[in-house]
């Protein structure tokens, strides 16, 4: 097993590369002189012929990304053009919020997927299976941020009473009952996309498992049905859902970039998506990068946990 | 040779190829329904301009947040624009960059595919490896960094959408070639000495064709939608174009007001469409494509 997170953490290392260029070149070919967005309103061109190579532009390009990368190395992502912030204490600053959010969002998308797609599953064509297949094509199809739109308005303007406030962020630590209040409508916009997906996928791999001969042995050694579906069925169906959960975080890091916005909640995407306009590349590139390294570590960890789940997969040869 | 069968005539006339066509459609039903519900959304798509009641753009202030009436089906914004026309026209745009973005896609992600798939060795073990680095960034981030980087237009939105969907396309294509390349056509095509381009071109890309249908319509759906995610991020088409992602973004400061019918009006299309695009995927997956057909 070792051997395995080690040979996958070593094929990831050309991919980062590869992402850490890619990301580079995004910035380098952004319209607009970053010596001139991080000046603000300074317009001297010896000043800015000093901060240029304050910041490393007048050497040529590859140098430039040497640079860049030695320092991202060492967990320097630069400063922001706007506050002047540091861009990886800044995304630290606001991890919480986002990780909060991001966790709410797959605690709910994952436990209504398992109990309705379980129920879904063992009472195949009735009302309930009927109407999570249509949620779940409707769930796909319906953006998120369509959808926080409608719960703001229903709960927070149309209900009487206010049950949710349409926006903004208390921290868990200030007060308990406030953070609950406000995490709601955002985790439940964030999670209807993938619960969609999950749900549809503890269904399916739940009724590929009930067409097995051991069910049918299990069954006719006299077990209960409850224990035939928790002990024999679950415990094979989870599997491929396990994966999925894994392709949901990068639906969840990415959503959150939308649902941030619309419930003003201060994560790492609304850090992006604000510093977009005012061309503050570092942050954009710095919450880029964050995201796509945590979403290539738990990429990493899903297939090692389905490796661990499911005793046929060979550590030699399952690869990237 | 009695008892032998004969040779069948390999090409279908216009009357059995219609009753294959009609019996292929009776088998598989929902194709139907999504087909219809495509078509639809490209009726409008091309005759928007024709449809719409009103010009999307005109500001008529004197009849500004009207609610929804015979005169006005989705009700006017705050400029007095017209909601239902906005929402039509907007369909150009959100379809556009659809249409435009999957046919980047398709192209250099099936170009790859086949090359990486037929060629093999360092080539593909380069093309690969760019795949994964694109897959290693969630969907929307990609297309969220490279739009902004390129800057909020039209255009870039297609062209980040499009890169966005290369991998999907590369890996599929590449899998399924390295499933015929070994097959007894393609070493007979190369034993009389056909080229590497006509082998991938007339022989193997025809054996692929049906997942990259099934794909394509699918990444429709997810085109439109991530078209409309960068619309409501600013990162889309700019004001007074309308645009529906945009016009959701630009109704959130009424919801207090509960003016609800200006956000209503470009959310059901931007569900409608991204709804058509992914039943009629579905459907033609389970009609084309059985080895990716789920039990759900």
């Amino acid at each position: 097993m070792i051997r395995y997170i080690l040979r996958r953490l070593v094929l990831m290392i050309p991919v980062a590369l590869l992402v850490t260029i890619g990301v580079f070149v995004l910035v380098r070919i952004s319209p607009g002189d970053p010596a001139l967005v991080f000046a603000g309103e300074e317009r001297d061109p010896a000043a800015l012929a000093a901060i240029r190579e304050q910041m490393g532009l007048d050497k040529p390009l590859p140098v430039q990304y040497v640079v860049w990368v030695t320092k991202l190395a060492q967990g320097d992502l630069g400063r922001s053009f706007q506050t002047h912030q540091r861009v990886l204490e800044a995304i630290t600053e606001r991890i919480p919020a986002t990780a909060e959010l991001g966790l709410a969002a797959l605690l709910f998308s994952v436990s209504v997927a398992l109990v309705v797609g379980i129920v879904s599953a063992i009472k195949r064509n009735s009302l309930v299976d009927l109407l999570s297949t249509s949620v779940t094509l409707a769930g796909v199809s319906f953006p998120s941020f369509f959808l926080g739109i409608v719960l703001i308005l229903l709960f927070a303007y149309v209900i009487p009473g206010r049950i949710f406030p349409p926006g903004g962020y208390i921290p868990l630590t200030q007060d308990v009952g406030d953070n609950l209040r406000r995490l709601v409508l955002p985790a439940v916009t964030l999670a209807t996309a993938s619960l969609a997906v999950n749900l549809r996928q503890v269904r399916s791999s739940l009724l590929d498992v009930f067409g097995h001969e051991y069910m049918r042995t299990a069954r006719a050694k006299g077990l209960r049905e409850r224990t035939v579906i928790t002990r024999h069925a679950l415990k094979n169906a989870l599997i491929p859902v396990v994966t999925l959960i894994g392709i949901q975080i990068g639906a969840i890091i990415e959503g959150a970039f939308i649902t941030e916005t619309i419930f003003f909640w201060p994560g790492i995407g609304r850090l992006a998506v604000t510093a977009i306009p005012s061309q503050d590349y570092p942050v954009v590139q710095g919450v880029v990068l964050v995201s796509a390294f945590s979403y290539m570590l738990t990429t990493l960890a899903v297939d090692v946990l389905y490796a661990w789940l499911d005793p046929r997969i060979s550590y030699e040869t399952a690869t990237a | 040779m009695s008892g032998t069968t004969l040779p069948v005539a390999l090409r279908l006339g216009r009357a059995d190829r219609a009753t294959a066509v009609r019996s292929f459609l009776r088998r598989n039903p929902r194709m139907i329904v999504g087909g219809a519900l495509v078509l639809a959304w490209l009726f409008i798509f091309v005759f928007a301009r024709a449809i719409a009641p009103y010009d999307p753009i005109k500001v008529d202030v004197a009849n500004a947040l009207l609610p929804p009436s015979s005169a006005h089906f989705l009700g006017t914004d705050d400029l007095g624009r017209d909601v239902f026309s906005r929402v039509l026209v907007g369909s150009q745009v959100s379809l556009r960059v659809g249409l435009i973005s999957v046919a980047i896609g398709f192209l250099f992600g099936v170009s790859l595919g086949l090359a990486a798939g037929y060629l093999g060795g360092t080539f593909d073990l380069l093309a690969m490896r760019g795949v994964d680095a694109l897959l290693a960034f969630p969907a929307l981030v990609l297309a969220i960094a490279i739009t902004a980087a390129l800057g909020p237009k039209i255009e870039n939105a297609m062209i980040a959408i499009g890169i966005v969907a290369i991998p999907a396309y590369a890996r599929l294509t590449r899998g399924q070639v390295l499933a015929v390349r070994a097959r007894e056509f393609i070493v007979a095509a190369r034993t009389i000495g056909a080229s590497p381009l006509r082998i991938i071109l007339w022989h193997i890309f025809p054996n692929v064709v049906n997942s990259l249908i099934v794909q394509a319509t699918l990444s429709t759906a997810f085109a439109i939608l991530a078209e409309a995610a960068l619309s409501f991020l600013g990162l889309g088409p700019q004001p007074p174009d309308p645009s529906w992602g945009q016009d959701i973004n630009y109704s959130q400061r009424y919801l207090p007001n509960l003016k609800w019918w200006m956000s209503v009006g470009p959310g059901l299309a931007i569900f409608s469409a991204v709804f058509a695009f992914n039943f009629l995927g579905d459907a033609l997956r389970d009609a084309l494509d059985p080895r990716l057909r789920r039990s759900g």
